[in-house]
């Protein structure tokens, strides 16, 4: 007999570091009790973040396991979700998680971004799976409140934030997934004033469920004789079941579930094949009306930050938990003496967070996950002054640092969140293999992250091709400026003043190379671009997670010459200069490595001929 | 109905940092604490008492906490609060100035003005265990009382029906209003408490309800008044007198023993249990 699956809670969280974060490195705390954060005090944020990783702990975290054997299923055209969704959708919405950084006219919270993403760090580290229905049915809720009508928003965001009706994003189709301006589907305008939408899209997360009594889909779709590519496309309101102006349900819409798909990992989310119009009886509005025609990527781009950042934080909040899971197996499990002891066979067993080797993994994990959860809020707390800048110049900087930042936090964050969960089952050895310990379902759901919302390489071609350039580079000028200023004032620090030393070195090979990629723009060097975009993006984020780590290390530094002796800050504080030292040792290092590449313009992946990849 | 609660933080179980003893005192530095297990079952019971469970936004009924402890104490009201409670009281003072008689002594004054139709308290604190101050309360106060309640029915609001836990089986009283009645673990089993406003087939969630982001906000704007201690009662002496402290001494290693026969005779003359 195979063992049972158990519904117990895995799920970890550091709120230590959450705090840390929010109220001694970006200082958020500062902007609370004023302006748009009037209603909001630092112990709100407090009780906010423990009563949620209580929600997180006792209802999302025991469904994981269960419900990524038990899978959604596909019964008589609807999807059924697994086991106990239904009611943690319903607690979710009751407890108001997701309502948190809503604005109060759309019945939320108002709390600041920062806040927010650190409460959506634990509910999709609790359960990536549930989170997706909730996670989309947000995502559409921000489109429409930013660019429906009155009207729309009237009918559709308080419902949709608010749980009653969920929703999806539908992009991708079978010929058209990273390019998504091929899209196929149509829409054709009736006598009404509404569109008939034709087409079959593909990979729809939380495409139909059973949570809520309808699902809201915006779909990607051609109005009949509208411009090829993705000019030419438009984002329309496609409701499984009709509704009327005051929210009543009615007939059905003609969106079918085509089929399921089976795959690696978040099992409890449906990952739909849709059809549309099947019954040429699927009706769709544009999102802000007919002037909005054609104006779907636009709109899709504004929302993109967002998402991004979102799909970011999910990498870190899965990797964040299967650290810690390491950090406590590896403290429990005895396996092997001492390296000190190793000619005595009788020497006692020791736990295997004293092998040297277990303790480099650990302390890899710890810095790769402090690091980019701090680059995460660093990024956050520029979205949360903006509303605070003085002056346009101000607010420019800060909108820029965000620009800039999104596709690092997007692709480093999850490229990484895999590393890190795959290095958590080896730090576990076999068990870790198991599905005794949570390790391995981590690494299957976090995979998907690199994937969506923009594939990783997409994310590299935004950095290279886009926010490098934008504003006349002064976004990238400023981002260099603001490390080059750290680290003049700390390179003399009588504990880090090495590593900020190292730090200043990869901040000019960074320069070094974001020069050499415009030298290829401008010389017609095209092919060089995508080539090393990828390794572009890697270098940029190890230097931002470096200095973020140290900046951190310097804080905690000077808050350990007054912590009392006894107090577990102490060792919270010890902490955050080894994650920094260590990263700064053995991670950065390889930033300059990838300058050294790109110098060395290595093209052998593009002049090696098809058909010498091999002969198969 | 009108009803007032104690409320204690106690040192979190979970504390990575182990808790020091000195002979004179317990360290209490860096320690985390939460809100003490039976008196949040004593609130969520409150609670369950003063609303209809089909609409537990509007209050029909006064919840008021209270807790004595010091300025930091009041986090753990600010989060009943957030859960449901109507107003906190905290009374001013630290742990090693109180025992469970002035506990007592000092709420029954307070009872005095704030006048509750019932007095909802957990059975007894984990960190001393005491198991107390419900049954002293109710003395000074002249009211009656029902401790270690596993259920609650409330009979027009005049009177409660409470099922006692006891060993072997459950005692059923009825006590008049105002009365004392303090809870057991059992209390927030999703059955247990019977209101005159939910319908009386309704299941709660088992536990401890979750406090609800719009509560958390709302929580700021509920009055937390502060009380002096010495305002309640002139004598703030103790009953018991703590002549020093001592770690529970650590448990020494176990031995295998190789038979049956050996481990009855271990029995006999080594443990003497036999
Ligand atoms: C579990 C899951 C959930 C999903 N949820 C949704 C959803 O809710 N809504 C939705 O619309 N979509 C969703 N998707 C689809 C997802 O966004 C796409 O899979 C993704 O955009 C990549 O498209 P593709 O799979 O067609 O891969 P392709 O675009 O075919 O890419 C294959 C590879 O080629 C690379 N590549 C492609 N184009 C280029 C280029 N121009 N230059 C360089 N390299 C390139 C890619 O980086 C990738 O490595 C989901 C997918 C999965 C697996």
């Amino acid at each position: 007999m195979s063992k049972p699956i158990q519904a117990i809670n895995r799920y970890k969280a550091d709120l230590r570091d959450f705090q840390f974060l929010l109220f001694e490195q970006f200082k958020v705390g500062e902007l609370l009790g004023k302006g748009v954060f009037e209603a909001w005090d630092a112990e709100q944020v407090n009780v906010s973040l423990a009563e949620c990783y209580r929600w997180t702990r006792e209802v999302a975290g025991p469904l994981n396991a269960p419900a990524d054997a038990e899978g959604c299923k596909l019964v008589d055209g609807r999807v059924i979700t697994p086991k106990g969704f239904k009611e943690a959708w319903k607690s979710l919405y009751e407890a108001g998680w997701k309502s948190i950084g809503i604005a109060p006219e759309h019945g939320g919270a108002g709390s600041p971004v920062s806040v927010q993403i650190l409460v959506e760090e634990m509910l999709s580290g609790a359960n990536t799976a549930f989170n997706m229905y909730s996670g989309l049915a947000f995502g559409a809720s921000e489109v429409i409140a930013s660019f429906g009508t009155t009207d729309q928003q009237h009918l559709y965001c308080a419902r949709m934030f608010g749980g009653e009706w969920g929703g999806t994003m539908c992009l991708t189709e079978p010929h058209a997934g990273s390019d998504v301006g091929s899209a196929k589907t149509t829409a054709r305008l009736n006598a009404d004033g509404t569109y008939s939408i034709k087409g079959t899209k593909i990979y729809i997360s939380g495409g139909d469920h059973d949570l809520a009594s309808n699902v809201i889909h915006l779909v990607l779709a051609r109005v009949d004789g509208a411009p090829a590519g993705t000019k030419g496309l438009t984002l329309f309101i496609v409701p499984r079941v009709r509704t009327s102006g005051d929210g009543t349900l009615g007939a059905d819409n003609d969106v079918t579930v085509a089929a399921l798909e089976h795959k690696m990992g978040i099992n409890g989310s449906a990952t739909c094949v849709l059809n549309f119009g099947d019954n040429d009886a699927c009706i769709g509005v544009p999102v802000g009306g007919d002037s909005e025609l054609n104006k779907g990527m636009p709109q899709m781009f504004k929302m993109m930050n967002g998402a991004r950042i979102a799909v970011g934080v999910q990498g870190i909040g899965v990797a964040s938990s299967a650290y810690l899971n390491a950090l406590e197996y590896a403290r429990d499990r005895k396996q092997g003496a001492s390296i000190t002891h190793w000619k005595d066979a009788t020497a006692p067993r020791v736990s295997i967070i004293e092998h040297a080797d277990v303790r480099r993994m650990l302390l890899d994990m710890k810095s790769r996950v402090e690091g980019i959860r701090a680059l995460v809020v660093k990024l956050t707390s520029h979205i949360d002054r903006l509303t605070f800048a003085k002056d346009d110049a101000e607010a420019a900087y800060h909108q820029g640092q965000v620009d800039l930042l999104v596709p690092l936090v997007k692709a480093y964050g999850t490229d990484q969140a895999f590393r890190v969960c795959e290095t958590a089952i080896q730090t576990y050895g076999g068990a870790g293999y198991t599905r005794d310990y949570p390790v391995e379902q981590y690494c299957r759901d976090c995979k998907i992250f690199s994937i969506y919302e923009g594939t990783n390489h997409i994310q590299a071609m935004d950095l290279v091709g886009r926010k490098l350039g934008q504003a006349g580079g002064a976004n990238l000028q400023a981002f260099l400026g603001d490390i080059a200023k750290f680290v003049a004032a700390h390179k003399d620090h009588a504990k880090l003043g090495a590593s900020v030393r190292a730090l200043g070195g990869a901040q000019e090979a960074l320069g070094g190379s974001a020069l050499k990629l415009l030298m290829w723009f401008q010389t017609g060097n095209m092919a060089a671009v995508p080539l090393y975009a990828t390794r572009f993006l890697e270098m940029m984020s190890e230097i931002a997670v470096a200095w973020m780590l140290l900046d951190a290390a310097i804080i905690a530094d000077t808050k350990l010459q007054t912590v009392e002796p006894g107090h577990p800050d102490k060792a919270f504080y010890e902490g955050k200069l080894f994650s920094a030292m260590y990263y700064a040792r053995s991670v950065l290092p390889a930033a300059e490595l990838k300058a050294r590449q790109m110098n060395d313009e290595d093209k052998s992946p593009l002049e090696i001929s098809d058909a010498a990849f091999a002969t198969v | 109905m009108k009803i007032l609660v104690s409320l204690k933080r106690v040192a979190d179980p979970d504390n990575a940092n182990k808790i020091k003893v000195t002979p004179q005192k317990i360290e209490t530095t860096g320690l985390e604490f939460k809100p003490n297990p039976f008196d949040e079952y004593a609130v969520e019971t409150a609670l369950r008492l003063t609303e209809n469970a089909a609409n537990t936004k509007q209050r029909l009924g006064e919840v008021t906490v209270v807790t004595f402890g010091p300025k930091e104490a009041e986090s753990t009201l600010r989060a009943a609060l957030a859960t449901g409670a109507d107003k906190a009281i905290r009374v001013d003072a630290t742990d090693d100035a109180l025992d469970g008689d002035l506990v007592a002594r000092a709420l029954a004054k307070l009872i005095e003005t704030e006048k509750p139709d019932l007095v909802l308290l957990g059975k007894q604190e984990v960190e001393g265990d005491a198991n107390q101050v419900a049954q002293l309360l109710a003395e000074y106060l002249g009211w009656p009382q029902a401790t270690f309640a596993g259920s609650i029915k409330s009979e027009g609001d005049t009177a409660l029906l409470v099922g006692r836990e006891i060993d072997g089986g459950t005692m059923n009283l009825r006590v008049t209003l105002p009365a004392v009645v303090s809870v057991d673990l059992r209390i927030v089993a999703p059955r247990s408490v019977q209101s005159v406003h939910t319908k009386a087939d309704h299941a709660y969630p088992e536990g401890v309800r979750f406090a609800a982001l719009m509560a958390i906000m709302a929580a700021k704007k509920k009055s937390l008044t502060e009380v002096k201690l010495t305002d309640l009662t002139g004598d703030v002496g103790l009953k018991i007198k703590y002549t020093g402290f001592e770690p529970p001494p650590a448990r020494k290693a176990g031995v295998k023993v190789k038979s049956v026969s050996e481990l009855v005779e271990k029995l006999k003359t080594e443990a003497k249990v036999l």
